[in-house]
């Protein structure tokens, strides 16, 4: 028994020190059904068919061509050729953190207050009755990273939420999904604390900075770990009592939340978002998580990826773009309109983010957008590798790939019905399933309809 | 066909183009790019002379066969801040407001257009032609005067300095009138007034006989031109009940020709709109309520003013961010429940309307040669312009932007089926 519970202290000891916060998320239950006649793209990059998913107890059952034999199933829906795809996946968001309406005393996204702050959680700023939430869902998007904002070199925890209504965040939060943190390059961190006179005030001092914090993660990590040890050696010796020397049982050293999370960066247990605007910058980061022995899951926003794809691939590392937003601040002054394409064509792991309520809400045309000027520029890419940018690439960078991001069986049955070619600047969401539930049906007037909204607005989708 | 476009480039130079022009096989497109009847377009003079099918091409025309693709005018984005900033964000170049100033109604941002700024060529890959480049407020809530330009580099960008004059009347520019909207409006209608007076007077207020002006000079004859009809008044603005107020305060001006912007809930209050047939700016992508006065937004509201027959067109607010393409808004709209022809138009012919923009915002004889053709439907977001015309020239459509992505092309080696 005690040997059992110290393979979970050892195993566990951060999960366990983070106290709860659990994710309370619990599906309903559906009849389990059957979407018949529709063109699906399984997010995979592989074209479409038309065919048929089954769904049961929230997860895909089976999928087939419109010819294979289909289970037995309690509904059947017919799409009518409509398109269907996995639900879109946006890595980068502020809803809950930034709501609508937009005022300070509702502004809690970012604590620019030192630059390093790897010890606050976004989902203890997510508002759940933002009412971008529902505008977001309208667009497809049945799963959302929210992250604190970019003024700290350190900006904190990010969440990962299923984009469903609910009273709590922690009813909204992706049961299992890893952590990410928040750090950023550049402008941002330099412009908030150099005006304030302290550090960073340029790009090296953010780079001595990183440096500082990830030399007292390391620190914190190893005076854990003597303590695991000793705490190791003591059990053992209090269980048989044997041995020449008295063993006191160790005391456990104070715990730092800021450390606690850069130590799950270094344990692999939490995910790097990287705020990073420039390619030489990127660059940079890259050689700083060598010398400190970490992987970036992703570069977040990235406007010049595009130079530097091959780098990018050889690491492992994901670029989260917007499809045109470019020249608001210096650092995005090279952003070019076909930066995704250019990326996937090297061989990296491209995606299309938002970072913003309103791009949220069509992030499929943002994705199009980006097609088209690659396919202007002459790169050779189809429909489906562009739906893969919204799909399957953001799964992987959330590390939820295996649960949702792609239409197989097993998975989440996080599905979107498409009006139109999902890439049409005229296609709406017609219908969208979350873990096999309906949460929105244009047509039948299904949606939430948050607390905020009651009463003043309705009239939404 | 890049080839095509690039060796009109050359040919045209400077932008300078005498000889004539004609365009075969255009499509006048009236939905989503796959209707409307394939004519034979000829430009003389910067003008559109004939309309027709099989025109004769003279030794001096030079032929552009558009193969059965649409054809719009170009289009006319209602605000932008294209020409104002080179970088926008944290003041690093940024032209567009004053502060310091209780009212800026003088300030022109034309003295501050750059005609060179590599951002021009952006509107002309989004097949605007035209522009309103719109002031915002600094310390005043009359921000002063928008100019209208034409997205051309380097020559004529410049098109007319006092297009109109812009009040800010949103929730937050109530700060600029010590904390109150009430006070924002009335102070801005006694401005009107005492600008009247200055008409009235001129000689007195020249030999300095009057009771002093509490506005400047320069103010006074921007108010002056707004009195008399000659320059519209844009009032930005939200709120149902504001947009009834300032329905109210202005219409009581009997030559004030009254355009309000922004307005989220302006389909609460399409009669009135009607009854005074005053035209509305819309940014058809801002559903979002991020404040009290904007609660109603919605993302079919030009549907909703369509309906009702509200005049409307639309602005993009920013070339930067959030997004770039007008016509992706318009696509937006439509599917949304807009006409599509109704979209077309609200980037067209009712801007230049309300701008009072001569010859522009149709495909007609006598038209000015403001022509866009399209790889396929012209609000789809996978479709551009092939190539773009401003008064009789082609347009150069190669933007710095195609420069960096064609050298990292080769620096990173990849594969194109060019």
């Amino acid at each position: 028994m005690k040997t059992i519970l110290l393979l979970l202290m050892v195993a566990t000891w951060i999960g366990e020190l983070s106290a709860d916060y659990g994710s309370t998320y619990q599906p309903k239950t559906h009849k389990s059904f059957l979407i018949d006649n529709a063109v699906i793209d399984v997010g995979e990059g592989q074209g479409e068919f038309l065919g048929w998913v089954a769904v049961s107890g929230g997860r895909i059952q089976a999928m087939g061509t419109a010819d294979e034999p289909k289970p037995e199933v309690e509904e059947r829906l017919d799409a009518n050729g409509l398109w269907l795809t996995p639900g879109i996946i946006d890595v980068h968001s502020h809803l809950g953190d930034y709501p609508s309406p937009s005022y300070r005393a509702h502004s809690d996204g970012n604590e620019a207050t030192s630059p390093v702050t790897a010890e606050v959680w976004a989902e203890h700023s997510v508002w759940p009755q933002d009412p971008q939430f529902p505008l977001a869902l309208a667009g497809g998007v049945t799963v959302l990273q929210i992250l604190p904002g970019s003024a700290n070199l350190f900006g904190g925890r990010s969440v990962v939420l299923k984009n469903v209504w609910s009273r709590t965040v922690q009813g909204m939060k992706f049961p299992g999904a890893p952590y990410g943190l928040k750090m950023a390059c550049g402008e941002n961190p330099k412009r908030v604390y150099g005006s304030k006179s302290q550090s960073p005030a340029t790009r090296m001092g953010n780079f001595a900075g990183y440096r500082k914090a990830w030399i007292d993660a390391q620190e914190y990590q190893k005076k854990w770990q003597r303590y695991e040890k000793a705490l190791s050696e003591y059990i053992a010796w209090e269980s048989t009592k044997r041995g020449s020397d008295y063993k006191a049982r160790p005391s456990p050293p104070k715990r730092n939340l800021q450390m606690e999370t850069l130590v799950g960066v270094l344990e692999g247990e939490i995910l790097v978002h990287n705020h990073c605007y420039r390619a030489d910058e990127m660059a940079q980061i890259i050689d700083l998580s060598r010398e400190f022995n970490y992987q970036v899951t992703a570069f977040h926003h990235a406007v010049e990826a595009y130079k530097i794809g091959d780098l990018l691939a050889a690491n492992n590392v994901c670029a989260a773009m917007w499809a045109d937003w470019w020249q608001f601040k210096l650092e995005s002054y090279d952003g070019v309109k076909s930066n995704v394409p250019m990326v996937h064509a090297a061989g990296a792991c491209a995606i299309v983010h938002s970072d913003s309520a309103t791009g949220i809400q069509r992030l499929n045309q943002e994705a199009a957008k980006a097609l088209a000027a690659g396919r202007r520029l002459g790169l050779s890419l189809t429909d489906s590798d562009a739906l893969t940018w919204l799909t399957r690439n953001a799964a992987k960078a959330l590390g939820i790939l295996e649960q949702t991001g792609t239409l197989a069986s097993g998975k989440m049955a996080d599905l979107v019905l498409w009006s139109h070619p999902p890439l049409s600047v005229y296609a709406r969401a017609q219908v969208v399933f979350i873990d096999g539930v309906k949460h929105f049906d244009r047509e039948q007037g299904i949606g939430p309809v948050t607390d905020f909204e009651i009463g003043q607005r309705e009239e939404i989708f | 066909m890049k080839n095509f476009v690039l060796m009109l480039v050359l040919l045209t130079g400077s932008g300078f183009c005498l000889a004539d022009v004609l365009i075969k096989g255009a499509r006048l497109v009236t939905d989503n790019g796959e209707t409307g009847e394939i004519r034979d377009l000829r430009i003389e003079g910067g003008r559109i002379v004939e309309i027709g099918v099989n025109l004769i091409a003279t030794n001096q025309t030079r032929t552009f066969d558009a193969m059965a693709r649409p054809i719009t005018a170009g289009l006319i984005d209602s605000a932008t801040t294209i020409g104002l900033a080179e970088v926008s964000g944290l003041g690093v170049s940024y032209d567009g407001e004053v502060s310091g100033d209780e009212m800026a109604a003088g300030f022109q941002v034309a003295l501050a257009l750059n005609s060179a700024s590599t951002l021009i060529p952006l509107a002309s890959n989004d097949g605007i032609t035209r522009g309103i480049v719109v002031p915002e407020p600094g310390d005043s809530n009359f921000a002063g005067q928008s100019a209208a330009v034409r997205f051309v580099r380097g020559s004529n960008f410049l098109q007319r300095a006092d297009n109109a004059l812009h009040l800010y009347l949103r929730e937050r520019d109530r700060r600029h009138a010590g904390g109150s909207r009430s006070r924002a409006l009335s102070q801005a209608v006694d401005a009107l007034k005492e600008a009247a007076r200055f008409e009235r007077q001129r000689e007195a207020y020249d030999s300095n006989r009057l009771r002093p002006f509490e506005i400047g000079h320069d103010d006074l004859e921007a108010l002056v031109l707004v009195l008399s009809g000659k320059m519209p008044l844009v009032v930005h603005v939200d709120r149902a009940a504001d947009i009834r107020n300032v329905v109210d305060a202005f219409t009581a001006f009997a030559d004030v020709r009254l355009v309000l912007a922004g307005v989220a809930e302006a389909w609460k209050v399409t009669e009135i709109l009607l009854a005074h047939d005053i035209p509305v700016l819309i940014n058809a992508l801002d559903n979002l309520p991020q404040n009290f006065d904007r609660l109603g937004a919605r993302l079919d509201q030009a549907r909703l003013l369509s309906v009702s027959g509200v005049r409307f067109a639309l602005m993009s607010g920013s070339p930067y961010s959030e997004f770039r393409s007008l016509t992706q808004a318009a696509g937006v709209a439509v599917a949304h429940g807009l006409a599509w022809e109704q979209a077309l138009l609200a980037m067209t012919s009712v801007p230049a309307e309300i701008w009072g923009l001569e010859g522009l915002g149709k495909i007609e004889l006598g038209a000015k040669a403001d022509l866009v053709i399209w790889s396929g439907d012209p609000l789809e977001v996978s479709s551009a312009p092939v190539v773009v015309m401003v008064d009789g020239d082609w347009v150069n459509l190669e933007t710095r932007q195609d420069l960096l992505a064609k050298r990292y092309l080769e620096v990173l080696n990849l594969e194109t089926t060019d």
